[in-house]
């Protein structure tokens, strides 16, 4: 039986990715950088939801001031991401790094499951087989790395 | 000539302000975000054991809902970054 890609060892995380797994990987990247900051693009939606559902001024206060913050943080989990893209098939990640490329997954895997329609989780089921893979292979890596990180909780 | 405002005299009621009130964090069901997921994230941002997390995290997931944390506003404005930089969708109310 082959190890994980995520492992928890030592209070460090170990990932052990094959290249042509980093190259398409690699393409969350390119899908985040092509998201509008404002819009109609589902993606945009999606990751600027509302905080204040009753006060739209309110709202665009928080977003205004933390939807900044917010920004800077998501740069900051691209960069680590980037980092293990540009890595060796081996990279030993502490597990603040380890949080940061899984944030970056799940917001990757979050901006498609928008752009693709989904509402509700039966919309799964209806996908384009090619579009149900992505978000299922997106799904089983951010799952693996989550079970890592769980063992360090 | 400068004319000044009349001051504002609000009558005692008796009730308590909006201001008493604790804020609720609220975490909205999403078709994107994993169980266990959800789980690791409630885990760690409020320190819960898994019991709890995976209580609140089924909550979301059957009841479209679940109330994960309350306090000031600014404690809850502060919960609402740290879920949506996670990627949950948290909104809050008093």
């Amino acid at each position: 039986m082959s190890r994980g890609r995520f492992r928890y060892k030592s209070g460090k995380i170990v990932v052990e990715l094959p290249k042509e797994e980093r190259e398409f990987l690699s393409d969350v990247l390119e899908l985040l950088s092509s998201i509008p900051s404002s819009g109609d693009d589902p993606a945009t939606r999606r990751l600027q939801v509302p905080v204040y559902l009753d006060d739209p001024e309110a709202n665009s206060e928080w977003w205004l001031f933390m939807g900044e913050e917010l920004s800077i943080a998501r740069s900051a989990d691209r960069d680590v991401y980037q980092r293990v893209m540009d890595s060796e098939k081996r990279i030993t990640l502490t597990t603040e790094e380890a949080d940061a490329f899984l944030r970056v997954l799940n917001e990757g895997r979050l901006a498609l499951g928008a752009r693709f329609g989904l509402e509700v989780e039966a919309d799964h089921d209806q996908l384009p087989e090619e579009q149900r893979q992505v978000l299922d292979y997106l799904g089983w890596t951010l799952e693996e790395m989550t079970v890592a990180l769980s063992a360090a909780l | 000539m400068t004319t000044r405002p009349s001051p504002v005299i609000t009558p005692e009621t008796g009730e308590s302000t909006d201001v008493d009130l604790p804020w609720q964090v609220i975490v909205w069901n999403d078709p994107v975000n994993t169980m266990a997921y959800v789980v690791y994230v409630f885990r760690k941002l409020f320190g819960y054991d898994v019991e709890k997390a995976t209580k609140l995290m089924l909550e979301v997931h059957f009841e479209g809902r679940s109330r994960v944390s309350d306090g000031s506003r600014e404690k809850a404005e502060i919960d609402c970054f740290r879920l949506h930089g996670h990627g949950l969708w948290a909104t809050m109310e008093q």
